[in-house]
């Protein structure tokens, strides 16, 4: 089953007086339980895709269909609640609320889903102890190291159980073991629990890992190597 | 969740969020403490000129008020002062008077002055000048050609008890009426103006002297509350034996105070607008850098699928917490300036001559009212929401995508 | 002015050189002395040219002025120079008193009120010329000695004010020659402190009659401070028609 599909996306912005073309026409299925990566040079168009896929961003032209649901035509309420429901994001960095706990950040979502209280805090617990964050569920995102940090943001991408867990450059700002480790344990949620992820990077580690690679330069398909059956 | 997140933000930044909590917490404090001295100040203007022989109401000739001369008297008091009993609500009390101008003089010094014909046992119960006499004492109904006169006309002339001074006026056949009266009290009023203006000799001598017979110059009315004078003036007002005549308000009476006062509401008017404009400018500004500083967090929050909505709430909290700190502060420390004022007031007998012509007594006590407080209270918790929402428009608007971009 | 019984002892004094006896001489009654003065001038007429001089110890103004007096109720004085005060001029009669100012060409009968202002800026007060016969019914007087001037008796009068009688002063202290020349009037407030002090010098014969031709009034703590009256021209007993006395001849300044 397709979870992801995108249909000859494009994608133009303006830059000062001058028009980019991000992506060119840009065509891809993704199947459920993935583990993509996006790789390709800065300036190529991956984060682009990716925020077009999490309905951050609008295409230009072509078709985006998550979880059987067309984007193109969404109101920027629906895209919220699209977002809200159905994609997971984990950034670069700031990936956390400065002013929340870790179990508050996790429970976040929950609360705007409107998810009660008892089964906010029973489900933030839990997924905070998958992530290897058991104890430390008061603690502050100032209090937390780079990769802890990360954990929280993952742990808080799939505990509302999103169609798609979209990361951008999850590992940038990481040292390689942490990088490592990080990556470790979203590829344990992603075979444990069947979350889709798909990244965006150019991180040879983070292309190592993925099971499907694509390769994307300047706006378009170069190369897509899938090593799932 | 919006107030904890509101809360909690606040104080990212203690040092900013606290000189925003001073500038609400001074605001606050000057509008409500500052309104309840001027509040004080009209309040004993008030007070004042209705114990200082006004009354709540007074009843005259048609001509008198434009005129205040002995011919313009009432000539047959009796039938109007009977009715008048007759219609005051209970616990009112009333006095009869002769008002002149005249010139009063001794052998060295001489000068104008009101000379006012007073019943002294009812009148004590009118206005001020039963308790006033500091020295001697006060009229008896006997006294023919006793005089009580102020301290600073008694000072003024160089004299004191027991002295003479002449009274001199026209009586009703246009002559020259003049009359030696003895000092037997000398008066302290709240403001030396009033000292050396009025004299005050008994109804009878001073009928006696303009060749008045039973007429008078005014009824004055001290009503119980003076809630009652809308009231009683219009039943005064419809009495037929009360048709010839003049009923008059204190507030009509006291035009320039009137004046005063109305000066004094648009003074506390501009003066909570003025400071609510700078606090507003203080809210919006904080606010403002508040939000521009965490333009990638309110990225974060709409990439986690947040309304926009949820957004201007959240902000708002912010505000409101910023608002409801200073109010109860700035409360807090009125009540207290108040309640250390309310004993001794503020002295300004060393601006005595000033505040005199500005109609201010020489020791001004604060006066809270409710209705003040609440307004002040209102308008800052308000407007500092309305104007919060400036900020928090600008955040929900932030597109994601830039808004993630964003260092 | 206090011409009027200056008026009555000028007129005492042709009675005297009429032969008809200092008529003070019978009566050792105080009042009997002022009584006598004021009686005299009753229907009597002068007219007179006054220079008045007002003294200050940094100014002095002078002003000459005619005065027209019948009996003791009525008077009329114009200022004559210098010419910018020509025209100025009070009318009295009876108790009523009015003044006109030819610039503003208006005349204004005095209230009450400035009945104790200075007339024409001098020292004496409209009152004092108003209220002349105050001095003999408002008091009592009784002699307190006898002094003598010029070879002649004086008598010294302390006249106290009648309770009730509304006048400011708390006593007066006169000197009347027996021939009824006022020589001094001093006047004391109510702690009998001397306020003012009016002076009669330079007796000399006046169309017929001895008066005092220098009057001076001065403050009691001011030497310095004075207003004194010089009378040249003197006629008594001319024909005065009462409308010398009404409101018309105030404008329009009678020669």
């Amino acid at each position: 089953m397709n979870i992801v599909e995108c249909i000859n996306v494009t994608k133009t912005y303006r830059q000062g007086k001058m028009d980019v073309r991000a992506l060119g026409g840009v065509s891809l299925r993704i199947k459920k339980g993935g583990f993509v990566a996006l790789a390709g040079p800065s300036g190529s168009g991956k984060t682009t895709l990716l925020n077009i896929i999490g309905g951050l961003d609008a295409a230009n032209s072509g078709s985006v269909v998550v979880e059987g649901r067309v984007l193109d035509n969404m109101t920027q309420t629906e895209l919220a609640q699209l977002r809200l429901r159905k994609v997971g994001f984990v950034f670069q960095s700031y990936n956390l609320i400065p002013v929340l706990s870790a179990l508050e950040n996790v429970e976040f979502v929950m609360l705007l889903q409107g998810v009660p209280a008892k089964e906010r805090l029973t489900r933030a617990r839990s997924i905070l102890d998958d992530v290897g964050l058991a104890g430390l569920y008061e603690r502050r995102p100032a209090e937390l190291s780079g990769g802890q940090q990360q954990r929280v943001a993952v742990a808080r991408a799939i505990v509302s159980d999103p169609a798609i867990v979209l990361a951008d450059e999850p590992t940038a700002n990481l040292d390689s073991k942490t990088g490592h480790e990080l990556l470790e344990m979203m590829k344990k949620m992603n075979e444990q629990k069947s979350v889709t992820f798909i990244f965006s990077t150019h991180d040879r580690m983070v292309m190592d890992h993925a099971r499907r690679l694509i390769l994307i330069r300047d706006g378009l398909l170069a190369d897509d190597q899938d090593r799932d059956p | 969740m919006y107030f904890r997140l509101g809360w909690r933000n606040i104080w990212r930044n203690p040092r900013r969020t606290t000189v925003i909590l001073t500038a609400i917490v001074i605001g606050v404090w000057s509008m409500i403490f500052l309104g309840a001295l001027m509040r004080g100040i009209a309040d004993q203007m008030i007070q004042n000129g209705i114990a200082t022989l006004t009354g709540h109401i007074q009843i005259h000739h048609r001509d008198y008020r434009n005129d205040p001369a002995v011919e313009n008297s009432i000539a047959e008091p009796a039938p109007m002062e009977e009715t008048v009993a007759k219609l005051l609500p209970p616990g009112s009390h009333w006095s009869a008077r002769i008002r002149v101008t005249a010139t009063a003089a001794n052998a060295r010094h001489a000068d104008g002055v009101t000379m006012v014909g007073i019943d002294p046992p009812r009148e004590a119960r009118v206005s001020f000048i039963g308790k006033a006499v500091r020295e001697g004492r006060y009229l008896r109904d006997d006294d023919a050609f006793g005089i009580v006169i102020g301290r600073a006309l008694a000072d003024k002339f160089e004299t004191g008890l027991g002295k003479k001074l002449v009274l001199m006026t026209q009586d009703t056949e246009k002559n020259i009426a003049s009359r030696a009266f003895r000092i037997v009290g000398i008066y302290g009023a709240e403001m030396e103006a009033t000292e050396k203006q009025y004299v005050f000799v008994t109804l009878s001598a001073a009928g006696e002297m303009l060749k008045l017979n039973r007429g008078i110059s005014e009824l004055s009315i001290l009503l119980p509350d003076h809630q009652l004078v809308a009231g009683t003036l219009a039943t005064l007002r419809g009495a037929p034996s009360l048709r010839t005549y003049d009923a008059e308000p204190w507030q009509n009476l006291l035009p320039l105070m009137r004046a005063y006062l109305e000066i004094y509401d648009t003074f506390i008017f501009l003066w909570y607008l003025v400071v609510f404009i700078a606090m507003a400018f203080g809210i919006v500004n904080t606010t403002l850098m508040a939000i521009f500083e965490r333009i990638r967090e309110f990225g974060l929050l709409k990439s986690l699928g947040m309304k926009p909505w949820w957004i201007i709430k959240e902000v708002l909290a912010e505000s409101f917490f910023l608002l409801l700190i200073g109010i109860i502060v700035g409360n807090i420390l009125s009540f207290l300036s108040v309640l250390m004022l309310m004993n001794h007031g503020i002295d300004l007998t060393r601006f005595a001559a000033g505040s005199e012509f500005a109609g201010i007594s020489r020791v001004i006590y604060p006066s809270i009212y409710g209705r003040d407080v609440l307004l002040a209270n209102l308008v800052v918790f308000i407007l500092g929401l309305v104007v919060s929402l400036y900020p928090a428009l600008k955040a929900a608007r932030f597109k994601p995508v830039e808004a993630l971009a964003h260092v | 002015m206090k011409t009027r019984w200056l008026w009555n002892i000028v007129v005492s004094l042709f009675m005297i050189q009429a032969g008809g006896g200092v008529i003070a001489a019978g009566a050792e009654d105080g009042r009997a002395i002022v009584q006598a003065s004021f009686d005299y001038w009753r229907g009597k007429t002068s007219v007179a040219s006054v220079d008045m001089t007002i003294h200050r110890p940094d100014w002095q103004r002078v002003m000459t002025m005619k005065a027209w007096t019948k009996g003791e109720l009525d008077s009329l004085v114009v200022i004559t120079a210098p010419a910018k005060d020509r025209g100025n001029g009070t009318l009295k009669r009876r108790q009523e008193m009015w003044t006109f100012n030819p610039k503003v060409n208006r005349v204004i009968k005095l209230p009450p009120s400035m009945m104790s202002q200075s007339w024409m800026g001098s020292d004496f007060s409209n009152n004092d010329l108003a209220k002349s016969d105050s001095l003999l019914n408002d008091y009592t007087h009784r002699i307190i000695g006898t002094e003598s001037h010029e070879g002649k008796k004086v008598y010294v009068v302390e006249s106290t004010p009648k309770p009730g009688a509304p006048v400011i002063w708390g006593m007066q202290k006169l000197r009347i020659r027996e021939d009824h020349i006022f020589l001094t009037q001093e006047f004391y407030d109510e702690d009998l402190k001397p306020v003012k002090i009016m002076t009669a010098r330079q007796i000399e014969m006046h169309g017929g009659r001895l008066f005092p031709t220098v009057w001076k009034m001065r403050k009691a703590d001011s030497k310095d401070e004075y207003t004194q009256l010089v009378y040249r021209d003197l006629v008594f007993d001319k024909d005065l028609p009462d409308s010398l006395f009404t409101l018309s001849a105030l404008k329009n300044s009678p020669r």
